[in-house]
């Protein structure tokens, strides 16, 4: 047992340093928390209006953290200095995560300012739909294996397909950010909306873990 | 200059064989096709129920032309990986190589690649909306039957012409920002979410109406009416066209002068 946690936490660090090694997804994060402060500035009874913009950041981010892999052959070094294939992808998950959540905390902080009208629960809610989305990402690059594809894809979908797809149908509720949106509002629907973006991303990450593990690298 | 016909082709071979390319394509052309048919199903549905008011349009035009965004993302991902496709490093296997080194070796004119480039990426773009926007408003009307709202042919025509021209001058300038930038995420995400519904010209505009003469919100009125996209300053089809012909321009320029000075 302590071992394995020894290793879960030598991979999470190692991930964490290829992911500073990565100046675009420094930028992403850095552009995410300076977004987040105007929009803050611009608009302070809560993150409702912002997330839809923030939200690029993550999901920038957590495309990297599996991407940065496969443009060239890094992901070969990779499994040869950590061939068990779940501690490695548990390691990236803990890495996004940990850079995902400062980042997210950091950025919806701005509407935690004393005297601010927001709600307690909406930016919390923000923060969680932040990370959340980004891991959708993760998981779905596993599963892709390649930068424009998963990155073009999803931002489609969340930027242009599931506005155009509300206006027509209620249905459009059951995709993960228009669920998840709940996160962010005052009034939503906070259980069913995370439960509907929880499903998104763990059917995501199971596929993306079942297909990294039994396939070649 | 003779030689440029043949810059021309190989530039259309290497473009049109990139699996990005076809996926770019595709989305350009299935995507607007799927959303004009849900939109005008929704139409007919409305209007079949006697709920006009549902929807914010009823004719054919608007179900299809609300659906051009879509197009837009295509034409982005298009003009993007045809420059960022040449300094993707090979796998180390191979040498590790960018192919932009193979490309400037057989053509040395640095202006004749851009230019090249820039040709191919607006004949496929223009290609593809050329076939796209007819099939979508014939779709759309045969949906609709005679229930939607007949539009004037000749404004429909204009607002085709006007989708099938922002979608090349978008490709046109995320191109060139690519030039510059020789790496395809930045001018990836900034092509997607400016045109997207949520973009952040939109938004600059709540600010400082100047925000009408950034180019995708400039060549809005190319295509959008009100009942798509209210924009109380938004420039006029023809001068906002312009001003986006200016952007491209202008960019294509500026990465043209940098290219050609610049280490590969």
């Amino acid at each position: 047992m302590t071992a394995r946690r020894h290793r879960l936490r030598r991979a999470t660090t190692a991930e964490l340093i290829k992911l500073r090694g990565l100046p675009a997804a420094l930028a992403a994060m850095l552009a995410t928390v300076v977004a987040g402060a105007l929009f803050a500035a611009a608009d302070p009874a809560g993150p409702a209006q912002a997330v839809p913009f923030l939200q690029i950041g993550p999901i920038v981010l957590g495309v990297l953290v599996v991407a940065a892999e496969y443009s060239g052959r890094q992901i070969a070094t990779t499994l040869i200095a950590m061939p068990r294939r779940l501690v490695l992808l548990a390691g990236k998950a803990g890495a996004y995560l940990i850079a995902a959540t400062a980042t997210s905390v950091i950025t919806i902080g701005g509407w935690l300012v004393p005297g601010r009208p927001a709600g307690r629960w909406t930016v919390i809610g923000a923060a969680a739909y932040l990370v959340l989305m980004g891991l959708l990402a993760l998981g779905l690059t596993v599963l892709l294996r390649s930068l424009v594809l998963p990155l073009a894809g999803l931002l489609t979908l969340v930027l242009v397909v599931s506005p155009l797809l509300a206006g027509y149908t209620e249905h459009a509720r059951w995709l993960p950010d228009q669920a998840g949106r709940a996160l962010s509002q005052p009034h939503g629907d906070f259980t069913t909306g995370a439960a509907i973006l929880l499903a998104w991303t763990a059917s995501v990450a199971a596929a993306g873990t079942v297909a990294f593990l039994s396939r070649d690298a | 200059m003779l030689t440029f016909p043949r810059t021309l082709v190989a530039e259309l071979r290497k473009t049109a064989t990139l699996p990005g390319s076809l996926a770019a394509l595709a989305v350009a052309s299935v995507g607007p096709l799927g959303i004009s048919l849900l939109n005008s199903m929704g139409v007919r549905n409305a209007l079949r129920s006697g709920q006009p008011d549902l929807v914010a349009y009823t004719s054919a035009a608007d179900a299809v032309f609300s659906a051009a965004p879509l197009g837009t993302v295509g034409a982005v991902v298009l003009g993007v990986i045809a420059v960022s496709s040449e300094y993707t490093a090979n796998t180390p296997d191979a040498g590790g190589g960018r192919q932009i080194t193979a490309t400037l070796t057989a053509t040395p004119s640095r202006l004749a690649v851009v230019a090249a480039k820039a040709t191919v990426v607006a004949l496929l773009v223009l290609a593809t909306a050329a076939v796209t926007i007819p099939v979508c408003l014939g779709a759309a009307n045969l949906v609709l039957g005679g229930l939607g709202t007949p539009a004037d042919v000749g404004d429909t025509v204009a607002r085709g012409v006007g989708a099938a021209v922002y979608w090349t001058l978008t490709a046109l300038m995320v191109l060139a920002i690519t030039v510059l930038t020789r790496n395809g995420i930045g001018p990836l995400i900034a092509g997607i979410v400016n045109s997207s519904l949520v973009s952040v010209s939109v938004l600059l505009s709540h600010v400082t109406p100047l925000a009408y003469y950034l180019p995708d919100l400039a060549g809005m009125r190319l295509f959008a009416d009100d009942s798509i996209a209210t924009f109380d300053g938004a420039l006029d089809p023809i001068p906002g066209g312009l001003v986006m012909a200016t952007w491209a321009l202008g960019l294509l320029a500026i990465s043209s002068v940098v290219f050609t000075r610049r280490d590969a």
